[in-house]
């Protein structure tokens, strides 16, 4: 089974690099993208983090996602075209449905917008251990059920494809049969999704005495095997440091990477 | 030392008393072993002695718990607890939290208070103790049943408490993996920990239990000494699962069913992605009438080779023909007549609102007529009549265990396999589902189980299929069993 989001056991320069780092890369990234609406932009930012992800070994994990991206891509254009029309009426479907060049490039940056979002936060998660991420954001002064909130939800996905498959299968040999398609899809709703939160309700609760019992919530952590900035992390830190300032100064002097 | 002074609960949503008037006393360096069936207020009892009742609980409390003399309700909260008593939970899944098993291992390790060379020499010693040193990098979801029991254990030995409560930590594990937990659990009782352990598995823990105690319905029943309480005839039932005479049965009318072959795997061989082989080359002709037992460790195939039976697994090499249809070719849909799968864990199915629905579903699903009769016949079968308009998930593990046959019978396949069905049941519980199983034989079906237990293999099947490293290893019939 292939799995979403979990952390990659390897010795790469994304591993080596403080989880706090990564935080203020992933939030870099994600400014830019957000601000940003020129299309070679926002590609060259996804070819640099591919890249990245190519040099950390990531890549494979990293393109799959790609997978889900193209659709979602499809389901935005669609969207904007239906909702924003402008710019330019390029036909007419049905006499009632515009396309329109600004609908559809609205789509495409939106989509890019994502792809950017999607594959730094990836990189993120897929090279940082979560211990390393609760003691980062416990020594922001984050509050560590916030935290453990997000490292459980991550942690929680491949248990739940497994249970999930398992339930189908279940319901399966109970002869089952949904149908393919959209209708089916719906139909198979109940039968794998309330067993599944059943169940998942049921283990949130020994989930809540666990983390209460190791002490999560009020006893002080030895520090060990701490992560310190590296000159590694200084550097990125200024490289990152660089390039936003370079971006802020390009987007307010160039309307090139403003307007389309 | 934990002690228990005429404890009453009741959960707040049912108001049914879970524990009535329970009073039991745990000594240091000893080891108490609760036994008892489905629903008696085992886990319940696990909640009060660890102080979580009392601390995270709503409901009506009575009686008085305390944990090395200390009241639990002293304790500031469960964090201040954790320091004297650490508790594993029946499902390791929840215990999990991080994605390598050293790292697990250190969150516990690592809020102690202890200094950093200590936590590293500590994060050694448990890693051996558990057998895990050469799996510290796995992510936790990837690991075997038995080596997630082990990693839970790990974590709670990691607290450095004198005090352990274990509910079920061998329930769902085959032989060579309770022997690992049985290991772990007699060296801490060597080093003179506290142990309170609730267990099926009385005989393979014989040497460890000090007290055995058998609850029924929130009360003590028994206590004592182990052979103190397995001289009363009412409880050795409950505590040593007995199927003798469940084989020999036949049926009263006697007319001889002619076998005809149901089922027919040729060269069945498979591979789960590219490199993972479960199963090898096995050929294997099931008849109708037969009741078949198929033992072997977890990993060996069993689970693998059942699915193919109805649909589930393709084969990727060789073939699977039930009562002569191609399986490759053949629909789940259409194989659902012909064969039903209850699968280990009954909660994977359960999503109606009552019990007789929950067996609708299948019925309605295949189009089988006189739907009510038969939705009656099968609740009666599983001896489940009375607890048709009940939510299904109320219902103790064993009835739920009963509710899952008859979800399948109900679909009048003529084979049934079940996969473990008598996962975390005790002896009476367990007999119970294999008289149910054997009258569906001398009704005409073919019966199949995946089991880890000989027990059950020896006195209830009439043929025995042993897998290993996802082969066949022997296919015997069983000595009086019908051939």
């Amino acid at each position: 089974m292939t799995e979403i989001l979990q952390y990659v056991q390897k010795d790469s320069f994304l591993h080596r690099l403080a989880p706090l780092t990564k935080i203020l890369f992933v939030i870099v990234v994600g400014m830019m993208s957000i601000v940003s609406t020129s299309i070679p932009f926002l590609v060259s930012v996804i070819l640099v983090l591919l890249a990245i992800a190519f040099i950390a070994g990531l890549h494979r994990e990293v393109l799959r996602q790609f997978f889900l991206i193209a659709v979602m891509s499809v389901i935005l254009i669609i969207i904007t075209v239906l909702t924003l029309p402008g710019g330019e009426t390029l036909f007419v479907i049905g006499g009632i449905i515009p396309i329109t060049t600004g609908g559809i490039l609205i789509g495409v940056i939106m989509t890019l917008r994502f792809a950017v979002l999607i594959t730094a936060i990836q990189l993120f998660v897929l090279s940082t251990q979560p211990r390393d991420l609760v003691h980062t954001l416990e020594r922001l002064r984050v509050p560590v059920d916030y935290t453990l909130m997000f490292v459980i939800a991550l942690r929680f996905i491949p248990t739940l494809q497994i249970e999930g498959t398992r339930i189908h299968e279940a319901q399966l040999a109970r002869g089952y049969n949904p149908g393919s398609g959209i209708g089916g899809k719906i139909r198979s709703i109940a039968p794998v999704m309330v067993p599944l939160v059943s169940n998942s309700l049921a283990r949130s609760n020994v989930l809540g005495l666990t983390i209460d019992l190791r002490g999560y919530r009020t006893k002080k952590r030895t520090p060990l095997r701490e992560r310190h900035l590296l000159m590694l992390d200084y550097a990125v830190i200024a490289l990152l440091f660089v390039v936003a300032s370079a971006f802020i100064y390009l987007t307010l002097r160039l309307p090139v990477l403003q307007a389309w | 030392m934990i002690r228990l002074d005429s404890v009453s609960y009741a959960y707040p949503h049912t108001g049914k008393p879970a524990l009535t008037g329970l009073s039991l006393t745990v000594g240091k360096g000893q080891c108490v072993m609760i036994t008892g069936p489905s629903g008696a207020g085992k886990t319940t009892l696990c909640l009060a002695s660890a102080g979580i009742l009392a601390h995270e609980y709503g409901g009506k409390k009575e009686g008085a718990v305390t944990i090395d003399g200390r009241d639990v309700k002293s304790y500031k909260d469960l964090s201040d607890i954790a320091s004297n008593l650490g508790i594993v939970f029946d499902d390791p899944e929840a215990q999990l939290i991080f994605t390598t098993v050293e790292e697990e291992i250190l969150s516990a390790l690592e809020r102690r208070g202890l200094a950093v060379d200590e936590v590293e020499d500590r994060l050694r010693v448990i890693m051996e103790m558990t057998k895990l040193t050469t799996l510290k990098e796995r992510a936790p979801h990837t690991l075997s049943g038995g080596q997630k029991q082990r990693l839970v254990l790990a974590v709670t030995l990691a607290l450095g408490t004198g005090i352990l409560i274990l509910d079920e930590p061998t329930s769902e594990l085959d032989e060579h993996g309770t022997n690992g937990i049985l290991e772990i659990l007699k060296g801490l009782k060597a080093q003179g920990r506290t142990i309170l352990l609730v267990e099926h598995k009385f005989l393979r823990m014989r040497d460890l239990v000090d007290t055995l105690v058998v609850m029924e319905e929130g009360r003590i029943r028994a206590a004592g000494t182990p052979d103190e309480v397995i001289s009363d005839p009412a409880m050795q039932k409950i505590v040593i699962p007995d199927f003798s005479g469940i084989r020999e049965r036949t049926r009263s009318g006697g007319e001889i069913i002619t076998p005809v072959p149901l089922v027919q795997v040729k060269g069945l061989s498979h591979t789960y992605g590219e490199d993972i082989h479960a199963l090898y080359d096995i050929d294997l002709t099931i008849s109708s009438g037969e009741f078949i037992a198929i033992v072997g460790e977890n990993g060996s195939g069993k689970t693998t080779l059942i699915k193919h039976f109805n649909g589930l697994l393709k084969a990727t090499c060789g073939s699977v023909f039930v009562k002569g249809k191609d399986a490759a070719k053949t629909t789940i849909n259409r194989l659902a007549h012909d064969v039903g799968l209850v699968f280990q864990n009954p909660d994977h199915m359960f999503f109606a609102d009552t019990v007789r629905d929950e067996v609708a579903f299948g019925v309605d699903n295949l189009g089988i007529p006189d739907r009510d009769e038969v939705i009656d016949h099968a609740l009666m079968r599983v001896r489940l009549t009375h607890a048709k308009d009940l939510y299904p998930r109320w219902l103790s593990r064993g009835e739920r265990q009963r509710l899952a046959i008859a979800c399948v019978l109900a679909m009048k396949p003529a084979v049934i396999v079940l996969d473990e069905p008598t996962t975390g049941l005790d002896g009476k519980e367990a007999r119970e589902v294999m008289e149910v199983l054997k009258e569906l034989q001398l009704a005409g079906h073919t019966v199949i189980i995946v089991t880890h237990s000989r027990e059950i293999a020896r006195d209830c099947a009439d043929r025995v299929i042993t897998m290993e490293s996802g082969k066949i290893i022997s296919d015997v019939q069983a000595a009086g069993g019908r051939s």
